[in-house]
């Protein structure tokens, strides 16, 4: 088990390595007058070549990964251009604010997903039926237009939520859990169709095999059979869907972020990609990365625990 | 083998990590929900909705406009100027020209103190107009013409200029006028940590850079009547929903709207505006010798352009009609602005038609132009389409928002459609799109008429400014379209004053209603 987690680390490292040095060439291909889009329009040339030099993009692309990659490897991933602040300040921050938001979604989508999908695999008929309708509404509905619907619905209607901000969960809990709530629920439907309908179609699958004929024959009762056996057997497929649905929601968060204006990295990696802040992008990028890395070996570990079959493989 | 109980592990594992994330997440408390004080009076909370984040908040790099908010919150500037644009003192109290306006000699406060304890005196001023001329500030050249700056005794500065600047007095009200304490001049983090004498504090443990900006009052500040709030907090809404939901939700009591087609739904959440008119949108005919394009070098060709737009329909189009038709780049607060210019070119495609065939071109000809997805979609399909009326066909080369205006500027298009702002003062609006060496002028195009005239105005001749102002008109340097409307909401507990030639009020402006 250890060897295989120092091993999936490395090849994460390498992951990086590889990633942000194609991400750092795409960019500088991109930036074409980073020091003008940061001066605006009133600057004069002398005053936007002052703040190009300042900022290093005089100088050729080599020498300025290689600079940015050394300081990386310390820690140091400099500054925003656009608004000053150490990256690593600016990213450990908001990376908090999206995993706080992303976490709780997977846990309320993985509990709701697999009551729903073991009551649509265990009754059948109707109960079956909805939960279908119900899981392709899901996906049908994109997180952005159930999001506007909550903040319309909840926070400005009945006044129950704050339609927009964050509060820190270190301040007031009561008062984080009120700023996370809609933004959750929002993220969580899609998930919670994603992941129910893979939970329904494994419990069906392992509910039909003879092991199951076994354990009922031995008289153990059927609640346990599903909730012990039968679900370990399911949960991998779930739990592998759970991973991509995950690493998805990072990504996904973007939107709804901007729609509750929640300082998490949806709203700056909008931003800094936008406007070519190449050190805040550059910082996302590993910071996503190592979380991508960090999941997935997490999620694998799960199913380690779940089927000794996986750890041999 | 696996067991419930492992099961639980696991989940308790993920729980924490989430509640480490969440605690880990910034520095100190933060609370970016910071709701406007419903019962707002003297020492509540005013909580201000901004669109942009300030790229630096030293004194020595920060820009204004959209970013005067923040710096305005922690640092004087030497003058002030009122929302009708005359200059009153502020940390200085007197100052006066020598004879032939380059020497500029100012008597200072001397009750002022920086927040971390320091003395402001001449000498600390004379470092800081210094600074701000060498640093990179967008706004740097204003001071390009400070040869130096020094004190004479300990509240009396003097600057010296390389050749007169009638706009300096101007420059001084705003970011290149600020003061920041020289303890923050080498601090490594005074590009997100200020120190002034201003009315406000940032707490930048509350702060969240680029999201939410918490400012506590400054209990020193030598002028306490202008302290209205206790806190002020500045919020980034990116989005003009989500600035849409916070003020229906009541969490702010003012804000800058930029979508105006949220106007109604925030007068009808008992929000009212506080307008005025800034920048200007329409075209730029740079090209005005005809390096490029040797058409534009004929001013009737120039004239035949002004003649094609329907500048109603494209006020309307363009911006839901906030705005008004102008065929003028003065703003109309100023005293050189002749209303009777918006007419010199009414719409006629005809008539601009029979002008290109007497200047050479009865079959029109092609114009080169750069369009960037900054600016609303729906605007270069018009332009093309108006100019095609009057046999003008226009290529348009996309590109990102900073080549564009950079391509602009290195003079690789003979005309371009944008948006300036409108500058109060006739030197800032020469020197911006006028003079050879102006931002604006990226061909460097040179006339007798305007060298003398800017010279006049140079000199201090007030008259020479309207005079500039027809001849630019009539010369079609540029076909501007109309001025916006810059569009500022408050509560019904805060009262705000729209500033002349910046599109938020200036702070002190912005205060509880009475």
């Amino acid at each position: 088990m250890v060897r295989f987690i120092i091993r999936r680390l490395l090849a994460g490292v390498v992951l990086l390595l590889a990633i942000s040095t194609l991400s750092y060439m795409l960019l500088y291909m991109g930036s074409g007058n980073i020091a003008r889009t940061i001066l605006g329009q009133s600057a004069t040339e002398d005053t936007v070549a002052k703040k190009a030099a300042e900022l290093g993009l005089d100088q050729p692309l080599l020498p300025r990964y290689l600079d940015w990659l050394q300081g990386a490897v310390h820690g140091d991933f400099g500054r925003s251009w656009f608004t000053s602040q150490p990256v690593a300040e600016a990213i450990s921050s908001r990376l908090a604010v999206t995993l706080s938001l992303v976490i709780g979604t997977v846990i309320l989508s993985a509990i709701i997903a697999v009551a729903m999908g073991v009551w649509a695999a265990r009754k059948g008929g109707i109960a079956d039926r909805i939960i279908q309708v119900v899981a392709i509404l899901g996906f049908a509905i994109p997180n952005f237009l159930i999001a506007i619907f909550l903040v319309r619905f909840f926070a400005l209607q009945l006044g129950w939520f704050k339609p927009t901000g964050y509060v820190q969960i270190g301040d007031s809990f009561t008062g984080w859990l009120g700023t996370v709530t809609l933004p959750i629920i929002a993220l969580s439907v899609g998930a919670v169709a994603a992941v129910a309908q893979q939970v329904r179609g494994s419990v069906i699958d392992a509910m039909r095999q003879d092991w199951v004929r076994t354990l009922r024959s031995r008289g153990i009762p059927e609640s346990r059979v599903v909730y012990k056996h039968v679900l370990r057997n399911a949960g991998g497929p779930a739990l592998a869907v759970l991973a991509v649905q995950f690493v998805g929601l990072v990504g996904g968060a973007v939107i709804v972020e901007q729609i509750f204006a929640i300082p998490g990295l949806g709203q700056v990696s909008v931003t800094a990609t936008s406007q070519g802040d190449i050190p805040l992008v550059m910082g996302l990028v590993v910071a996503v990365g190592i979380v991508v890395v960090l999941v997935n070996l997490l999620f694998d570990v799960l199913q380690g625990f779940l089927n000794p079959k996986v750890r041999l493989s | 083998m696996f067991s419930i109980k492992r099961g639980l592990i696991a989940t308790a594992v993920v729980s924490t990590i989430s509640l480490v994330a969440g605690c880990s997440g910034g520095s100190g408390t933060s609370d970016t929900t910071a709701s406007g004080d419903s019962t707002s009076s003297t020492g509540g909370t005013l909580t201000i909705a901004t669109s942009t984040p300030p790229t630096s908040m030293s004194a020595q790099n920060t820009g204004f406009g959209s970013e005067s908010l923040y710096t305005q919150a922690v640092y004087d500037s030497l003058l002030r100027a009122e929302p009708d644009g005359t200059i009153s003192p502020n940390l200085a109290t007197e100052w006066s020209w020598n004879s032939d306006r380059t020497v500029l000699t100012m008597k200072l406060r001397d009750d002022v103190t920086f927040t971390d304890g320091t003395q402001f005196n001449a000498d600390v001023a004379a470092q800081n107009v210094l600074r701000f001329r060498d640093g990179t500030s967008s706004n740097a050249s204003w001071l390009s013409r400070v040869a130096d700056a020094k004190a004479v005794d300990d509240y009396t500065l003097e600057i010296d200029m390389s050749e007169p600047d009638p706009s300096l007095e101007w420059y001084l009200t705003m970011n290149a006028g600020m003061q920041e304490s020289p303890a923050a001049f080498d601090s490594p983090d005074v590009e997100t940590t200020p120190i002034g004498s201003g009315p406000y504090i940032l707490d930048t443990a509350s702060t969240v850079v680029g999201t939410t900006y918490v400012y506590d009052a400054n209990p020193d500040y030598w002028n306490p009547d202008e302290q209205y709030y206790s806190h002020l907090v500045l919020n980034i809404y990116s989005d003009s929903s989500a600035l849409l939901n916070a003020i229906q939700g009541g969490q702010v009591n003012a804000g800058l709207v930029s979508d105006t087609t949220t106007i109604p739904q925030i007068e009808a959440a008992g929000f009212s505006l506080v307008s005025s008119e800034l920048d200007y949108q329409g075209l730029l005919l740079m090209d005005r010798d005809g390096t490029l394009a040797p058409e534009l070098s004929d001013v009737r060709v120039r004239q035949a352009i002004n003649m094609a737009f329907d500048r109603e329909a494209l006020l309307n189009a363009f911006v839901s009609g906030y705005g008004s038709v102008t065929e003028q780049i003065w703003p109309e607060s100023s005293s050189s602005y002749d209303a009777s210019l918006d007419t010199t070119y009414s719409y006629d495609p005809e008539g601009a038609k029979a002008l290109l065939a007497e200047a050479g071109y009865p079959n029109g000809f092609t114009l080169q132009m750069p369009s960037s997805s900054a600016f609303p979609s729906q605007i270069f399909p018009l332009i093309q389409q108006q100019l095609a009326d009057i046999g003008i066909t226009v290529e348009y080369t996309d590109l990102q928002i900073g080549d564009y205006i950079n391509d602009m500027i290195a003079a690789k298009y003979p005309a371009a459609f944008m948006q300036l702002q409108e500058d109060p003062t006739d030197w800032q609006i020469a020197t911006f799109s006028i003079t050879p060496e102006a931002i604006f002028n990226p061909f460097h195009v040179e006339d007798a008429t305007v060298t003398d005239l800017v010279s006049k105005i140079q000199q201090g001749d007030t008259a020479a400014g309207a005079e500039l102002n027809k001849y630019v008109v009539d010369q079609a340097w540029f076909a501007p379209f109309y001025r916006l409307t810059t569009n500022f909401a408050v509560d019904a507990n805060t009262t705000a004053v729209a500033q002349t030639g910046n599109v938020y009020p200036y702070i002190w402006n912005i205060k509880p209603a009475a």
